[in-house]
């Protein structure tokens, strides 16, 4: 709170030292909105931009961390939504990397065996590119709820939606990614389900 | 497998995060996608689409060391266009006001030194045949045989 009164007040150090402290943690959110780092970085600044100009209406009630959080969310929303590009991600897109991994989940569907840093990058580009052809709002709550594991409460604290709907959001998300996932693995006939 | 059912994993599968699944639940859809096909499809790509998330959830994406100086010279500038905005807007008001100044200048010269104009040029037309007929100038200066002359001058001019 101090610091956010010196920042307020027109100390530049105070403000770099808020900076310092939570642009890892808005880093980290605005990653999960992005997938190009510049586009991190310029969303990670519009951010701390936004929460200079309004520091005023930082009341020290919750903590800032939580507030920046917000701010982050709104904004990497807003971002997304006035781009309005969605491309549509096509088996006949996928890099062969990408399909290698899709067919390995497939013949080790039960386990996380072959767990690879290469294979885990993949995985989060392709989980990227998917993510990219799907409405913002549905991105965010695939995000936060499949990945982070954050509950419809703190989803609802997150967003300022009711948590009823975050429900509705939060299924209309999984369905849209599930289809957009069926028609990747759609390319090849499906082996059976193992144990 | 009923149609019903087939819609019950689904919706089983949509309403809830593939890792809050219980136990139990996935032995209901492990029985049930042994023989559809569709529901199969569906609970692979939901399962797929967990395992890239929670791939993507574990990236993370580290400020790059010139971040803060770059914050912070974005919000200088910012600064520095707002009080140049303001300068400007302070400058363009103080010429508004010079401009109305010098309108109310010129009304007040329109309004009184022009009519002055107006009746000194009258007096320079003072012996002009209507003035002379009527007397406009009111004074005597003018003797018959100018007034006369006038008069025929004007009806000569007439005639002509």
């Amino acid at each position: 709170m101090e610091l956010a009164r010196s920042a307020r007040a027109g100390d530049e150090s105070a403000f770099a030292e808020i900076m310092r402290r939570y642009s890892p943690r808005v880093f980290h959110y605005a990653s999960r909105f992005f997938r190009q780092r510049n586009q991190v970085e310029d969303a990670a600044q519009e951010v701390f931009l936004k929460a200079f100009t309004e520091l005023g209406s930082f009341e020290g009630r919750g903590s800032m961390e939580g507030w920046l959080t917000r701010i982050t969310t709104n904004t990497c929303l807003n971002m997304l939504r006035s781009s309005k590009r969605r491309p549509e991600l096509t088996a006949s897109n996928l890099t062969e990397d990408e399909s290698t991994w899709l067919d390995d989940q497939m013949t080790d569907l039960a386990a996380e065996r072959h767990r690879s840093a290469e294979r885990s990058v993949v995985a989060a580009d392709l989980a990227g590119r998917v993510l990219e052809s799907l409405p913002p709002d549905d991105r965010l709550v695939l995000t936060m709820m499949e990945g982070e594991d954050a509950s419809v409460r703190e989803m609802a604290e997150l967003t300022g939606w009711s948590e009823s709907k975050v429900k509705v959001q939060a299924f209309r998300a999984r369905r849209r990614m599930r289809r957009a996932v069926e028609k990747l693995l759609a390319r090849k006939p499906s082996k059976q389900l193992q144990d | 497998m009923s149609q019903k059912e087939a819609r019950h994993i689904v919706t089983l599968i949509e309403n809830t995060p593939f890792a809050g699944l219980s136990e139990a639940e996935l032995s209901v859809i492990r029985i049930h996608t042994a023989d559809c096909h569709a529901c199969r499809l569906a609970f692979e790509a939901a399962y797929v689409s967990t395992m890239m998330l929670k791939e993507r959830a574990r990236e993370s994406v580290e400020p790059s060391p010139f971040f803060q100086t770059r914050v912070l010279a974005t919000l200088r500038e910012q600064e520095a266009t707002e009080s140049w905005s303001l300068d400007k807007l302070w400058r363009a008001a103080g010429a508004l006001a010079s401009s109305m100044v010098a309108t109310v200048a010129l009304l007040m010269v329109l309004t009184f030194a022009l009519p002055a104009t107006q009746e000194s040029s009258s007096r320079v037309n003072a012996y002009s045949p209507e003035a002379v007929l009527m007397n406009e100038a009111g004074d005597d200066l003018s003797s018959d045989s100018q007034v006369l002359s006038t008069l025929y001058g004007a009806e000569e001019d007439l005639v002509k």
